[in-house]
């Protein structure tokens, strides 16, 4: 830096927030805010049966890519880097994440990685763009996530444990199946049958009236995709743009006939876990004053990100860790948020976490979550700050948290403020 | 209210000579003190406004100055390059001394006014200096290792000196103590601790985050009390008899970070304050009225009182000094506006 640069930034060090503290400081603007200008994603589709069945994650990321281009209006070639955050993918996606940023019509010199961080490997993606955006090593970038469990879900995703591994029991741990530790953490803490399914229901509920109001039109960009239909074998092209797996009729009494799926005496079923399915989102990135420089409407902003480990077998507990960490960092209470996107794996978890953070229910997944329209495991953090966004701009409130567990016992969690 | 504009340089610090009540002096930098020249502005109040004297161009940007207490026609000057120069006006053109010590920017620069052979200096490096004006070294180097905004002797000893910091501490050093690895270091107050100010209907209440400190002032009648301000916006008093038990009293109101503070040579309440936010603002502390600063025992900070406000300044107000002489009240503001004024608080209050 040149002495008159260091002066520079000496004399604007005395424009920070000094003084102003919690949701005043957060939503104040400035130049070096990372805001987000674009963040949309497809519609999330049921797992071997929904419109996505027959197309590849990479062809999801690539029309969410593109639907990001056209929307956003954003010159192609000022992307300078996108994170892919995807789960299943064999070598983590790495070339086809890239072959579908070529595809979508990223110019050869924007860069593409993926990543992995389990279920909140889209906002990690995320975040990992806006740090670095924040140091400076480039301007603009897009944190995706992209999931086709259609095609690449199944016991092959995980790696045979090593006998080092097994003989440690919190490492063996990790390769617990979720439904199973779920189970158990249901029952370690308490959480009836009743209470799970009561949320499962609502999820439900609350995601009908949100797509028959059509909430969820201004988040999804619709696809064109090949699809062939399982009576009849023949392939057609069909256009999918909403959720297929939002069910009418749903009731907490309805879901109490159906029989637990990991234990006899368990809790836990397929209508109170998150749906299998596929899905991408994306979300651009960049600061304030590029945004202005490039004349891009801003969403809103990122203000920080939190990520915690939890023992390996109650990693449904990683919210209730990590958001008030997030919310520490940003300098706001639990009572500054005015809503909450957190993830639901399975309603045991999520309604635990709710209530242990002592977070009123009308806030929480305010259009369904999960639950009611899937789970497409790397796409889920990147889908939830478009869901986020739309809904806290359409009841004009501010501040919102994004927040998951992870498998292998972590959490993660972020604070947006919508403009 | 006079007025005298400092043509293509905006204006650092400003103070009042301590011999002369109608002169003073302004330092100044062209770019807003970024790049390029600075120059130190000797000025007379005449009975046509404001006159200039002489000035003295230099090559770096200059950010503040301190008259001399031993020689009515000297003037210190702090500059952008890391050195110090003392000006003559009786002498053209050059600084009768100049010493280069400091490795970055020199922030502030004060003449002890009881031992009146000694001066200090702050500097972006992390340190503070003290000098004699006959001698071409330092006598000693105080490390803060913090960018040094601000340093003083305090006017009731001639030993004890103070500076703020962008680690929002006040530091304070004793010279009497031995040298030993605390560097004369004898108390230490965190700005931002303490217990939670009351809230102000629209302003921030309880403890603050650590935020630079960039200006602080010693009460020129009770030997223990000193005024801080900075990015957060806030004014702050302290006693450095209680350094842990958080300020005696604050004043919230600027809008954005407070540059420069003085208390009248006057009233032991009343200080001025000069603000990135355009304004000066005219306070009292509320210790005439609030048990003074005897009463330990006090639940919180006492939340001082906005008097008087002038908002003729239309770029940050980067200095801000009293009048020692003549009827109390009468002070001088300069700013990046390239204007100074010469006004009377008095004015200001209603």
């Amino acid at each position: 830096m040149s002495n008159a640069q260091q002066r520079l930034s000496q004399v604007s060090s005395h424009f920070g927030p000094g003084g102003k503290k919690g949701a005043a400081a957060i939503t104040e603007k400035h130049p070096d805010d990372i805001v987000v200008t674009c963040a949309l994603r497809t519609a999330l589709t049921k797992g071997g049966k929904g419109g996505f069945k027959d197309t590849a994650g990479a062809d999801l990321l690539a029309g969410v890519f593109k639907a990001v281009l056209n929307k956003s209006g954003v010159d192609p070639s000022s992307v300078q880097d996108i994170a892919v955050g995807s789960v299943l993918a064999p070598g983590g996606g790495a070339t086809e994440f890239r072959a579908a940023a070529l595809v979508a019509g990223f110019p050869e010199s924007t860069a593409v990685k993926s990543l992995n961080r389990q279920c909140s490997s889209g906002l990690q993606a995320i975040a990992d763009i806006a740090n670095a955006i924040q140091s400076g090593m480039i301007d603009v970038g897009i944190g995706a996530g992209v999931e086709s469990m259609s095609s690449q879900y199944g016991p092959g995703a995980v790696t045979e444990f090593s006998d080092l591994l097994e003989s440690h029991p919190e490492s063996a741990n990790c390769k617990v199946p979720m439904g199973v530790l779920s189970e158990n953490m249901a029952k370690d803490r308490g959480v009836t049958r009743a209470s799970q399914d009561s949320f499962a229901a609502q999820s439900y509920q609350k995601a009908v009236a949100a797509q028959k109001a059509g909430l969820f039109n201004e988040e999804i960009a619709p696809l064109d995709v090949k699809w062939t239909d399982p009576k009849t074998g023949e392939e057609k092209t069909i256009t999918v743009k909403a959720d297929d797996g939002v069910r009418q009729g749903i009731t907490a009494e309805s879901l109490g006939k159906i029989k637990p799926a990991f234990a006899k005496d368990g809790s836990i079923h397929a209508g109170n876990a998150s749906q299998i399915s596929d899905g991408a989102a994306a979300v651009l990135l960049m600061k304030r004053s590029t945004a202005e420089r490039l004349g891009q409407k801003i969403l809103g902003k990122y203000v920080t990100a939190s990520v915690v480990g939890v023992k390996p077998l109650l990693m449904g507990v990683g919210p209730w860790k990590a958001i008030p960490v997030a919310l520490e960092k940003a300098g706001i209470t639990k009572d500054d948020v005015d809503i909450y996107e957190i993830n639901e794996a399975f309603a045991s978890q999520c309604v635990w976490c709710v209530n242990e953070l002592g977070i009123p229910a009308e806030k929480v997944n305010p259009k369904g979550g999960a639950i009611a329209f899937g789970h497409p495991l790397g796409c889920t953090g990147a889908r939830q700050v478009s869901t986020l966004f739309t809904e806290l701009k359409r009841t004009n409130k501010k501040i919102g948290v994004t927040s998951m567990c992870v498998g292998t016992g972590m959490g993660m969690a972020a604070v947006w403020v919508s403009e | 209210m006079l007025h005298y504009r400092t043509q293509g340089y905006n204006g650092c610090a400003v103070k009042y000579s301590p011999f002369f009540d109608n002169r003073l002096a302004v330092a100044s930098s062209s770019n807003f003190g970024l790049v390029g020249n600075g120059r130190l502005h000797i000025l007379e109040l005449t009975a046509n406004g404001i006159q200039p004297l002489k000035w003295f161009t230099t090559q770096d940007s200059l950010y503040d100055l301190a008259w001399s207490e031993i020689h009515e026609n000297q003037v210190l000057a702090a500059s952008g390059d890391g050195s110090i120069k003392l000006f003559d006006c009786t002498a053209n053109d050059f600084p009768i001394s100049n010493w280069k010590e400091h490795a970055r920017e020199v922030f502030s620069v004060s003449w002890n006014p009881v031992a009146k052979d000694r001066f200090c200096s702050s500097s972006w490096d992390g340190t503070v200096r003290i000098w004699s004006p006959h001698r071409p070294q330092s006598l000693l180097t105080l490390p803060t290792h913090s960018c040094t905004y601000s340093a003083s002797f305090c006017p009731h000893s001639p030993d004890i000196i103070s500076c703020v910091t962008s680690d929002s501490y006040v530091r304070v050093f004793d010279l009497r103590t031995p040298a030993s690895a605390s560097n004369h270091l004898v108390t230490q107050i965190p700005i931002h601790a303490g217990p939670p100010a009351p809230a102000i209907p629209g302003q921030p209440g309880g403890p603050a985050p650590p935020a630079e400190a960039l200006t602080h002032d010693w009460n020129k009648y009770r030997p223990t009390v000193l005024a801080t301000a900075g990015v957060d916006r806030a004014i702050r008093t302290f006693d450095i008899r209680a350094p842990q038990q958080g300020p005696l009293s604050t004043m919230l109101g600027h809008e954005y970070a407070v540059r420069k503070l003085a208390w009248s040579p006057h009233l032991s309440n009343v200080l001025l304050s000069a603000s990135y936010d355009m304004t000066c603002r005219v306070w009292s502390d509320r210790s005439d009225v609030a048990g003074g600063d005897m009463d330990m025992m006090r639940a919180g900070p006492v939340v001082g009182a906005e008097l008087g406000r002038m908002g003729r300044h239309t770029e940050f107000v980067t200095g801000v000094d009293w009048c020692l002489f003549g009827s109390e009240g009468w002070c001088a503001s300069v700013g990046w506006d390239e204007n100074l004024y010469v006004w009377d608080v008095r004015a200001t209050m209603s």
